[in-house]
């Protein structure tokens, strides 16, 4: 089999000495502790940026990103109610369908010698 | 030191020549977007819930009965399994005789942000059950799951032990979230809260779950240029990569509140392991799934682990059971060679001997 070039071979052993050492930090608490820490801050940074523009719009009188989003989640959760509903009152239709069908059945059993 | 032969090195010079033409070529139709097909076997919706569609692969030779019923995961995109034509699980399915059914899930947004395991448990998977009956006339499915579409199949297993379920073969299915690496230490150890990481429609966005998985590997994404320019004259390498590549960097949102819920029961209080799991209002346990169960797991697999798959078997309450361990990675289980060789061979057999042939 040909050998790989040796460019190739470069990286491959570079790779073979970074890619544990890699692995190993970031399954660390540390890094986990880190990793969640940046997370929130950004999650922060962008909650205060949100509010500071919703100030800024409700000035005068504009919904804002955060509004729609409250809105969507409102229409999202509504959405499956409906949805929860629908499918209990298919599945008391297809229950009450199988006893209809269980008692018409009987019913021409027993009429049947 | 080697004598220089001139014949191989102007044999040498000619084939460089032509891989950088053909680099070149695929080079352009990378850049230009240009993608394989994929998800290619033919299908038909049979139902259809919310973003949720039940699709049923045509076989014009079925040769054994139940269906099978195929549940994916929540993260990711189901056309994996039917990738492309010659390298598809489904399509493999298909040719062993098996009426092929799949639960895809769809892209959640704002209308699917509420929604919780029991949706899916409760709902939507028995909803597809119901349906698979109905048209086929049957009164049992056998019941597969990939990845996270295995724990809900369990989960669904569990709480309905009297599901119309000839048997569960669940793939790189994790149950102890002690071993999923990163993604889940940072909210399990790392104290991330779900709520900071929801997108305005109240999802998990697929970008949050790709860089989780691809800081289990940090040195994969550049590797993985490598191998490109190595083997970029190589029209089927670069067929392969683009399908491959479009699946992994393509993810879907994940409903928020099952989000929540995934991160509190089964990564914060490892809920599989300690039988702590909760569908609804009820509490739930894996010894109760009862009907014949196959566990298939990776042993190269970076994104369930092996000790993260592992437990599996020992927590089912099944006394026809089985696990399957094969030298593959999380992708290798269905698509590719190994596929191909073993897994895909072995799931079929595990299948038949647990069907009937149809009449």
């Amino acid at each position: 089999m040909a050998q790989p070039p040796l460019w190739r071979r470069l990286y491959d052993s570079a790779e073979r000495t970074v890619a544990p050492r890699l692995e190993s930090v970031v399954r660390t608490e540390h890094f986990a502790r880190g990793a969640a820490l940046a997370g929130w801050a950004q999650a922060t940074a962008r909650t205060q940026v949100a509010a500071l523009s919703a100030r800024v719009w409700h000035l005068v009188n504009l919904p804002t990103g955060t509004d729609v989003a409250r809105l969507r989640a409102q229409v999202g959760a509504l959405d499956r109610e409906v949805r929860r509903l629908a499918f209990h009152l298919e599945q008391q239709q297809a229950h009450h369908d199988a006893r209809t069908h269980d008692k018409e059945t009987g019913g021409a059993d027993a009429q049947s010698p | 030191m080697p004598t220089l032969n001139p014949h191989s090195v102007l044999e040498r010079v000619r084939r460089d020549v032509e891989r950088n033409a053909l680099r070149t070529r695929n080079g352009i139709r990378l850049a230009t977007g240009a993608r394989p097909s994929v998800g290619c076997t033919p299908k038909d919706v049979a139902w259809r819930s919310g973003r949720t569609e039940l699709w049923h692969y045509r076989n014009d030779d079925v040769r054994f009965t139940p269906p099978l019923l195929i549940v994916f995961s929540l993260i990711s995109r189901s056309y994996i399994l039917d990738l492309s034509p010659g390298n598809s699980f489904v399509e493999r399915l298909l040719k062993a005789g098996f009426d092929v059914w799949l639960l895809d899930w769809g892209v959640p947004d704002e209308r699917d942000a509420q929604n919780r395991l029991e949706d899916y448990v409760d709902e939507y998977l028995p909803g597809g059950i119901a349906r698979v009956l109905e048209l086929t006339g049957r009164d049992q499915v056998n019941l597969l799951g990939y990845c996270f579409g295995g724990n809900l199949a369990l989960l669904h297993a569990a709480h309905h032990p009297h599901s119309p379920l000839r048997s569960i073969t669940v793939m790189a299915t994790p149950v102890d979230f002690r071993h999923m690496g990163p993604l889940a230490d940072v909210f399990g150890v790392g104290g991330l809260e779900v709520a900071d990481v929801l997108d305005a429609n109240g999802n998990v966005p697929p970008q949050v779950v790709l860089q989780g998985f691809r800081t289990l590997k940090p040195t994969s994404e550049v590797t993985r240029y490598v191998d490109l320019w190595q083997r970029l004259w190589d029209d089927e390498y670069v067929a392969a990569y683009q399908a491959m590549t479009a699946w992994s960097d393509n993810h879907v949102p994940f409903p928020g509140a099952a989000a929540q819920e995934v991160i509190q029961m089964l990564v914060r209080d490892n809920g599989f392991v300690t039988d702590r799991l909760t569908v609804g209002d009820d509490r739930v346990h894996l010894a109760d799934v009862r009907c014949p169960f196959l566990t298939v797991l990776a042993n190269r697999d970076h994104i369930v682990p092996e000790p993260a798959a592992a437990p599996l078997i020992e927590l089912v309450g099944a006394p026809d059971k089985h696990e399957l361990r094969l030298n593959a990675g999380h992708i290798g289980l269905v698509v590719g060679k190994t596929a191909a060789r073993t897994t895909i061979p072995t799931i079929i057999d595990f299948m038949q001997q647990r069907s009937e042939v149809s009449t």
